[in-house]
C-alpha cells in the first residue's frame, strides 16, 4: 500500500514537471516564432497590396488597421493575451479565423504523419534488425544501402519517381489529392521510407551493441533459441532510442510534410504554413508554429512515458 | 495467422488497392477535373487577389459588363445597358430584371449597391476589389432595377473593372448569413454554383440550372457539364503527370519543357494563351551608379540576347518582350519592337565611350578602379533564377558582372522601395494598360526604375482619366516609347500560359484576360 502510494506520488511529481516544462517550451516557442518574425524583411501590408494599385497612404492605413503600427510590447503583450484565451486570431490573406483554418488543415497532416510514421518504423526497424543480425554480410551491406538512400533521397524526388512509375506507368495507384485509403498510399511509402533511413541505423547501432552484452551471452548461453534472444531481449533493449528518434520525427510531421504534401497535391499544415509565410501572414505562420511546437511537446511526453514503461530500470526509478 | 494466411490478406489488400484504380478518370456525363497551378490565397474575389480564384469563380458569379476580346469593347451582363454622364462622374446602369441568385435573391439594384458598399468597406480590407474601383465615391439606388455609382474623379478603367469577378456580384443574404466564412459558402448569379470547398484539396462546381442571363459571349443558356472539380497542383514538374493519368482533364501552367512533350501524344493538346499586361521585364534603378549614365542602361539592353533566353528557358514557348506592354494588351505600341536589337559590339562602344574598358585585364570591366558590378535581385518564382542566370552569362561575355541574390516578395518590395538594386524583374497581367501608371508614374509602387519624369507623370494620369479610346492609345504609346528610349526596362518575353487539354475536352476559351475559362461553354465527350 505505502509503497503504491509513494509511486503514485513520484509519478504525480514527474507528469507536474513535466507539464511545467510543456508550457514553459509553448511559451518560448511562440515567443520566439513572434520575434523571430518580425526580423524578417519587408512589410506585410505593402505585400498584400502592392500589385493592387493602392496608393501609400492606402497601405499606410492597412498597417494601422492590421495593428503594425502599435509599439512592439503592445503587440507582444495583445498576442500572449488573445492566446491564453486560445484566439489566434485572423488570417490577414484569408480574412478568416486561423483556428478554423488550422482545424481545417490539421485532419489530412495527421493522418500523412501516422501512415509515414507507420510505414517508416516497420521499414526502419526491419532493416535495422537485418543489418545488425547479419553484420559485416552482403545483407547488412543491401540493408544499410536502402537506409542511407532513404536518409539522403529527398521527396520531391522520390515522390515524383513514384507517381511517374505507380500512376503513371503501372496507374495503380492515383497520384494526387486527399481522401481515402488509396490516395494515402504513395505519399506515406515516399515519406516512411524517408523517415526510415534515420530509425533503421539508430536500431542497428543499438541492436549490434545490445548483442555483444552480457545479459544476451548469458542469454544464449542457457540455450535459448537465437530468434527468442533478438525479439525478446535484443529488440527490448533497442526500441527505446528508436521511440526517441521516431517521436521527434512524427512530432516534425505534425506540422507539417510540406513538400510531400506539394507533390501529391495534399491539403496539409505545411502548405498552410508555406503560403503564409511568402505572403507574411504572421497570424497564420504564428499558429502553425504552435500547433508545431505543441505536437512535439505531446509527442515527446509520450515518448518518454513509452520508454520509461518499456525500461525496467526507469521504471524501478519512478 | 500462419504464414500462408498473411501472405494471402497481403495480397487481397493489394488486389484491393489495384482493383480499384481508374476512378480518377472522369465519368460519361459531363463531369470535368481541371487543375490550378496554386491553391489560391483566400478565394473571397471582393476580399483577395490571386488570379487563381478567377478561374473556377469566373463562372459562379456574373458582372454588370463584360468585356469582348473580339471586338475590345463591353457588352451587358447583368446590366442591359448603361450611361455615362458628361464628365465622366456618374455611371447609370439599367439592370437586368429576371436574374436570381443561386440562394434565390432576387438581383436588383440594391443588391449592387450592397457589393459595392461590402467591397470598399475598411472592414473587409480587400486586397484588390477595392483598389480596381479607383475614385469610387457611393452608389445609388435610384429604383429598383436602376444603379448609379458616382466618382470623385473620371476613371477610365471602371468599365473594365466591373467586368472582372474581383466586382461580380454575390448574394447579400449569403454574405449576411455567413460573415468571415462566407469564402466557403459563395453565392453569385453565374452558370455554376459554389458547391463545395475544402481549402488546399478541392473546389467543387455543379451546374446551375436555371441559368439563362449570360451575355452574348457565351454560346449556350447554360453550362454544359453537370459538375466541375478544380484541384491544386502546386509543384510544376507533377501538372503534366496528372493530366497523363487522367487525373486532371484541363491543366494550366504547364512547364514549357513538359508542353512540347505533350504535344506528341495524340490524347492531349496544349492551347497557349497570352494574358495581357506587362511582360517579364527588369527594372533598371535610374538613380543608382552605374545605371544612372544612360548609355549604360542602353549597353545592358543591346547586351540581352533575348531569343537565346526564349529558346533556353521557354522552349520557345513565349514570345520575346520589347516594351513595357505585352502584344496583346490594348493599347500595345508596335514601335517598340524597333529598339534595341542584340548587338553586342554596339554595347561594347557604348561601355567604352562611357569610360568602361576592363584595365587589369580581369575580364571586368571598371572605371577609375570601381569594378563594373550590377546587384540584381531576383524571387524564385516566374522562371526569374533562371532568366538572371543567363543575363549574368550574356553579360559577363562583355565585362559586366553580376551579383545576383534571391529574395522574397516583400522584400523585393522593401529593396524596390529604397532603392539598394541595380536590377530587378517583375511581370503583372491586367486588362487596362492603365497597369504602367504602377511602374512608371514617380509615386508608384513598382517604380523600381525609380524614374522621376514629369511628364511620364503627366501622361499616365491623363490617360487613366481619358474616356476616348484613340486618346489613350496616343497618350499610352508615348510612354512606351519614353520608357524604351529611356531605357528603363529590358524586357524579357510575353508570359503565356500553356494550358493542358485532354482531347475529349472541348469548347475551351478564355475571357480577354486571358486567365479566366468561360467554362459554360465547355463539354466533354464520352470515353
Amino acid at each position: 500500500m505505502a509503497r503504491s502510494r509513494c509511486a503514485s506520488l513520484y509519478i504525480g511529481r514527474y507528469m507536474g514537471q513535466r507539464l511545467l516544462q510543456a508550457a514553459f517550451v509553448l511559451w518560448l516557442a511562440s515567443t520566439l516564432v513572434f520575434f523571430a518574425l518580425l526580423l524578417t524583411p519587408g512589410d506585410p501590408a505593402q505585400a498584400l497590396l502592392a500589385a493592387s494599385g493602392a496608393t501609400p497612404e492606402e497601405v499606410i492605413e492597412r498597417r494601422a488597421q492590421l495593428g503594425l503600427d502599435d509599439p512592439l510590447p503592445l503587440q507582444y503583450t495583445r498576442y500572449l493575451m488573445d492566446l491564453a484565451r486560445g484566439d489566434l486570431g485572423y488570417s490577414w490573406l484569408h480574412g478568416r479565423s486561423v483556428r478554423h483554418m488550422i482545424l481545417e488543415q490539421l485532419p489530412p497532416t495527421a493522418e500523412l504523419a501516422v501512415a509515414a510514421t507507420a510505414v517508416g518504423v516497420v521499414l526502419g526497424l526491419g532493416l535495422g534488425v537485418l543489418a545488425a543480425v547479419y553484420r559485416s554480410t552482403w545483407l547488412d551491406a543491401a540493408a544499410t544501402t536502402v537506409a542511407v538512400l532513404g536518409l539522403s533521397t529527398p521527396t520531391y524526388w522520390s515522390g515524383l519517381l513514384a507517381i511517374l512509375f505507380f500512376s503513371l506507368r503501372l496507374r495503380w495507384l492515383p497520384s494526387v489529392g486527399e481522401g481515402g485509403l488509396r490516395h494515402l498510399v504513395l505519399p506515406s511509402l515516399v515519406l516512411g521510407f524517408a523517415l526510415s533511413g534515420s530509425i533503421a541505423r539508430m536500431v542497428r547501432s543499438r541492436v549490434a551493441e545490445v548483442m555483444g552484452t552480457p545479459f544476451v551471452l548469458a542469454a544464449r548461453a542457457r540455450g535459448i533459441p537465437s530468434r527468442r534472444v533478438i525479439f525478446i531481449h535484443v529488440l527490448r533493449a533497442a526500441v527505446g532510442p528508436a521511440l526517441a528518434v521516431t517521436a521527434l520525427q512524427f512530432g516534425f510531421l505534425l506540422g507539417g510534410a510540406v513538400v510531400t504534401e506539394s507533390v501529391f497535391a495534399r491539403p496539409g499544415l505545411g502548405r498552410l504554413a508555406v503560403e503564409a509565410i511568402i505572403w507574411q501572414d504572421l497570424p497564420v505562420v504564428r499558429g502553425v508554429a504552435l500547433v508545431g511546437a505543441l505536437a512535439y511537446v505531446l509527442v515527446n511526453l509520450a515518448s518518454d512515458l513509452a520508454q520509461a514503461w518499456l525500461d525496467p530500470r526507469l521504471r524501478a526509478l519512478a | 495467422m500462419t504464414k500462408r494466411s498473411y501472405a494471402i490478406l497481403f495480397l487481397s489488400l493489394v488486389s484491393l488497392l489495384v482493383s480499384q484504380s481508374g476512378c480518377g478518370a472522369p465519368a460519361a456525363g459531363g463531369r470535368l477535373v481541371y487543375g490550378l497551378t496554386l491553391s489560391p490565397s483566400g478565394i473571397d474575389p471582393h476580399i483577395n487577389a490571386s488570379s487563381e480564384l478567377g478561374i473556377p469563380l469566373t463562372s459562379v458569379y456574373d458582372t454588370l459588363v463584360y468585356y469582348d476580346p473580339a471586338t475590345q469593347n463591353f457588352v451587358p451582363g447583368l446590366a442591359k445597358r448603361w450611361e455615362v454622364s458628361d464628365g465622366a462622374l456618374v455611371y447609370t446602369f439599367y439592370l437586368r430584371q429576371d436574374v436570381t441568385f443561386h440562394d434565390d435573391t432576387p438581383f436588383n439594384a440594391e443588391a449592387v449597391r450592397f457589393n459595392l458598399e461590402r467591397i470598399t468597406s475598411p472592414d473587409l480590407a480587400s486586397q484588390k476589389a477595392r483598389f480596381m474601383l479607383g475614385p469610387y465615391e457611393r452608389t445609388e439606388v435610384v429604383d429598383e432595377y436602376t444603379a448609379r455609382i458616382y466618382l470623385s474623379e473620371p476613371f477610365a478603367p471602371l468599365l473594365d473593372a466591373l467586368s472582372q469577378v474581383y466586382l461580380g456580384m454575390a448574394s447579400p443574404a449569403a454574405v449576411e448569413k455567413w460573415g468571415d466564412e462566407y469564402q466557403l459558402h459563395q453565392v453569385g448569379t453565374g452558370p455554376f454554383t459554389f458547391a463545395e470547398y475544402v481549402p488546399g484539396d478541392r473546389l467543387l462546381l455543379r451546374r446551375n440550372p436555371d441559368y439563362d442571363w449570360g451575355p452574348s459571349l457565351y454560346e449556350h443558356d447554360a453550362a454544359q457539364v453537370d459538375e466541375i472539380e478544380f484541384r491544386f497542383f502546386t509543384d510544376p514538374a507533377t501538372r503534366s503527370p496528372a493530366l497523363e493519368t487522367g487525373e486532371a482533364d484541363v491543366m494550366g501552367e504547364i512547364p514549357p519543357q513538359d508542353a512540347a512533350r505533350l504535344e506528341t501524344n495524340d490524347d492531349f493538346r496544349v492551347e497557349a494563351v497570352a494574358p495581357p499586361g506587362v511582360p517579364l521585364m527588369f527594372l533598371l534603378n535610374t538613380t543608382r551608379a552605374p545605371l544612372d549614365d544612360i548609355s549604360v542602361r542602353q549597353a545592358l539592353l543591346y547586351a540581352t540576347d533575348r531569343s537565346a533566353i526564349a529558346s533556353a528557358v521557354f522552349h520557345d514557348t513565349s514570345p520575346a518582350a520589347y516594351g513595357p506592354l505585352t502584344a496583346g494588351t490594348l493599347g500595345y505600341d508596335p514601335a517598340v519592337q524597333g529598339y534595341y536589337a542584340h548587338d553586342p559590339a554596339r554595347a561594347a562602344a557604348l561601355l567604352e565611350e562611357a569610360g568602361w574598358t576592363d584595365s587589369d585585364g580581369d575580364g571586368l570591366r571598371d572605371r577609375e578602379g570601381e569594378p563594373l558590378m550590377l546587384d540584381l535581385y531576383l524571387m524564385g518564382w516566374g522562371y526569374m533564377p533562371e532568366v538572371g542566370q543567363l543575363l549574368a552569362a550574356q553579360w559577363m561575355e562583355l565585362g559586366i558582372g553580376v551579383n545576383s541574390q534571391i529574395v522574397s516578395y516583400p522584400e523585393a518590395l522593401e529593396v524596390g522601395g529604397e532603392g539598394r538594386h541595380h536590377l530587378m524583374p517583375f511581370s503583372l497581367s491586367s486588362s487596362d494598360p492603365d497597369l504602367l501608371r504602377k511602374f512608371f508614374h514617380s509615386q508608384a509602387t513598382f517604380n523600381w526604375a525609380k524614374v522621376n519624369d514629369p511628364e511620364l507623370d503627366a501622361w499616365l494620369e491623363e490617360a487613366a482619366r481619358a474616356s476616348d479610346h484613340t486618346q489613350r492609345a496616343v497618350l499610352y504609346s508615348s510612354v512606351q516609347q519614353r520608357v524604351m528610349e529611356q531605357a528603363l526596362i529590358i524586357p524579357i518575353r510575353d508570359y503565356v500560359n500553356l494550358n493542358g487539354v485532354s482531347n475529349h475536352v472541348e469548347g475551351l476559351r478564355f475571357d480577354g484576360r486571358g486567365w479566366f475559362p468561360w467554362l459554360i461553354d465547355v463539354t466533354v465527350k464520352a470515353q
